[in-house]
């Protein structure tokens, strides 16, 4: 999970390492998958979330589609 | 989960926040009031239920995400203190798991030039530009946390 300046950058990187290309988006959307995601992990009566609930996060955001699929 | 584990962890994030670090088991026996014995199995179990990570072969704290306690590339200012993000999420979610704004000083993975992201107010405003890659399936996430 890394940040890159620009598509080109990406396209780079992964042919640089031989990765197969995963999923690229916007730094917007991985703050407001960051607040969504990490917002409750101080709270005093947390508890661990259930598959459907985190899939549902990733969901709201658009993050949806085989590569965001947890289980 | 049961409740001792939660407790546990509960006590470890909380002298993360305090400490600026991750507290060793005999800390955290200290703090629930327990022998160090069964707060380092209850590491183990919550590194189990990826609640914690520990190193490998180790009862220390290698991260309690969003918190790492290994250098990477993502230094986050937030709080009054530096942290390190394991990943360019974890990054970002330091200042959303603390409810403060944030600066993340970072790099592009591909040419390593410095890059800057700001959360003022919950909001990203600096670096809004740049992307983030995930290499990883969700799926696979856990297979290897260290490289995902």
């Amino acid at each position: 999970m890394v940040y890159l300046r620009s598509e080109e950058h990406v396209q780079r990187w992964l042919e640089a390492n031989g990765y197969e290309a995963g999923a690229t988006f916007p730094a917007t959307t991985l703050n407001e998958l960051a607040a969504e995601w990490w917002s409750s992990r101080l709270d005093p009566d947390w508890r661990p979330r259930s598959v459907e609930e985190s899939q549902a996060i990733l969901d709201r955001l658009g993050l949806t589609g085989g590569f965001w699929r947890l289980a | 989960m049961d409740r001792f584990d939660r407790d546990v962890r509960r006590v470890v994030y909380g002298h993360v926040v305090r400490e600026g670090r991750a507290p060793a088991a005999r800390e955290t026996a200290a703090e629930v009031g327990c022998g160090e014995h069964d707060a380092a199995a209850s590491y183990r179990r919550l590194h189990d239920a990826h609640a914690l990570v520990l190193f490998p072969d180790s009862m220390e704290i290698w991260m309690a995400n969003p918190f790492c306690f290994t250098p990477t590339p993502h230094r986050v200012t937030a709080a009054g203190r530096t942290w390190t993000g394991t990943c360019a999420w974890d990054a970002l979610g330091i200042p959303a798991a603390l409810h403060t704004d944030g600066l993340v000083e970072t790099e592009c993975a591909c040419c390593r030039e410095k890059l800057v992201l700001e959360v003022a107010g919950g909001r990203l405003t600096r670096g809004a530009e740049l992307l983030v890659h995930f290499a990883v399936p969700a799926r696979h996430w856990w297979a290897d946390i260290g490289f995902t």
